[in-house]
């Protein structure tokens, strides 16, 4: 964290990642463009060893012994911190007029919503907006390229993995002195996590390939954002014409 | 001028007869997909056991899905070197499984519910778009895909937040399948609807 406090290493960083995704996404993909499913495999089996041990019961019992309220709390301040990441991505996507209620949004929430524990702003009128750098690079008409599983941070991929890096930049949490920041990354973690159980819950009982299933169900989680939840055609009329021998789309 | 006039009458009724007709079929549409949220709710406010909300569920769930179609498609182009016998199995599990899981994720009442927004149709297809309410400010989208067999319409996917059913469900098995088989993946599915049911 300390050598990331810099601003220009910082940069430096969000250079090379996107060097690097400049590389990823020239890979050919193999019908499911996931290239790297050997390695991203690995990385899930890690990843869920260790949520399955340690992160999930965190989130279970931090969920159980929260009150609502304070939940909510907790989830609307690392909301408002993460918001100017969003008012930057807003404008990089051309979108004025959510940068303009974004930007209210923060200004209420931080001042009448107390430093971002209550969200007056939503009952105004004003909604949170979910934008990232992913996004913007899936409005400029970047396509997903590989497909990553991200050690510690799960799905991604080519055209995502950037995000966190402007996230973390963007943060105003990241310039504040790491006794601060760290314990806050912590509780942020474990609320998300816990804001997950739901979701996790559903994929442990509907999954019979939990890595396939997680992998689809953020494909199309990624494309509902970047279109704002107005995706063009699911491509389901696809799948259905032809009497579905002939119309095959996509080849597992 | 009067034969102008009746030529307009019948165009006019003509047009009237395909709205009609087209209206009745966006009705019929909504209907299934209300009907079933309908036994949802029920569901969930009995507060019955899991084989309560099973049974009362099942009559629901069976008339409101086109299973054969969908298990067509989440089993994906392995579908066409199936048996007969293999098919008929995978339909009659999928359903089972369809059945098991609504059972167990709608189990108790806490204010939910649900508000239809819009039909739209598309070619042969109906696009019933809908809200389930579970909170203030919180709110699922869940769209249903209707197609008409044997004259009536029914569910062939439901996109929850803009997730697909089919797609998710139609990677996951074609994964299985193309690792262990398509027995396997039924055996699996199978166990599947074990656990759900033992889950109250």
């Amino acid at each position: 964290m300390t050598d990331l406090r810099s601003p220009s290493r910082l940069l430096a960083a969000a250079v090379a990642t996107l060097a690097l995704a400049g590389c990823a996404s020239n890979q050919a993909a193999n019908g499911t463009g996931d290239p790297y499913e050997n390695v991203n495999r690995k990385v899930y089996k890690f990843n869920d060893t260790l949520d399955k041990n340690i992160m999930e019961p965190v989130a279970k019992k931090y969920a159980d012994y929260t009150p609502d309220p304070v939940r909510n709390s907790v989830t609307n301040f690392f909301q408002n911190t993460g918001s100017l990441n969003t008012i930057a991505n807003d404008l990089l996507q051309g979108k004025l007029k959510q940068t303009a209620q974004d930007s209210g949004r923060f200004i209420v929430n931080s001042t009448v919503g107390i430093g971002g524990l209550f969200d007056p702003a939503t009952s105004m009128g004003l909604k949170q907006h979910n934008e990232d750098l992913g996004q913007t690079f899936g409005t400029w008409g970047a396509s997903e390229g590989a497909y990553l599983m991200l050690p510690l941070m799960g799905a991604s991929s080519a055209r995502d993995v950037t995000s966190p890096v402007m996230d973390l930049l963007l943060n105003p949490l990241t310039y504040i002195a790491t006794v601060v920041t760290l314990p806050a990354g912590v509780v942020s973690t474990i609320n998300t996590r816990a804001n997950l159980l739901d979701a996790t819950r559903i994929r442990d009982q509907a999954a019979l390939d939990p890595y396939t299933f997680v992998r689809e169900a953020w494909r199309q989680q990624r494309t509902y954002d970047i279109y704002d939840g107005n995706p063009p055609g699911d491509g389901y009329e696809d799948y259905i014409e032809g009497q579905g021998d002939a119309a095959v789309l996509r080849v597992y | 001028m009067l034969h102008r006039s009746i030529v307009h009458t019948l165009f006019a009724l003509l047009l009237l007869a395909f709205t009609g007709q087209a209206l009745a079929e966006e009705a019929a549409a909504r209907a299934v997909v209300e009907k079933l949220h309908e036994a949802l709710l029920g569901a969930m406010k009995s507060g019955a056991p899991a084989a309560a909300r099973r049974e009362a569920l099942a009559p629901v769930i069976a008339e409101s899905f086109d299973f054969p179609t969908i298990s067509r498609i989440v089993t994906g182009r392995y579908w066409k070197d199936a048996s007969e016998a293999q098919r008929a199995r995978f339909i009659e599990t999928f359903q089972r499984l369809s059945l098991a899981t609504y059972a167990s994720n709608f189990k108790s009442y806490g204010g939910e519910r649900f508000e239809t927004i819009a039909v739209e149709p598309d070619q042969d297809s109906q696009v019933v778009r809908t809200v389930l309410h579970t909170g203030e400010d919180k709110q699922v989208t869940l769209n249903y895909l209707l197609r008409q067999s044997d004259g009536t319409w029914r569910i062939v996917n439901v996109i929850a937040q803009g997730v697909s059913d089919l797609s998710l469900k139609r990677a996951d098995y074609t994964a299985v399948i193309k690792s262990e088989g398509f027995d396997s993946l039924v055996n699996r599915l199978d166990k599947k609807i074990a656990e759900t049911e033992q889950n109250p």
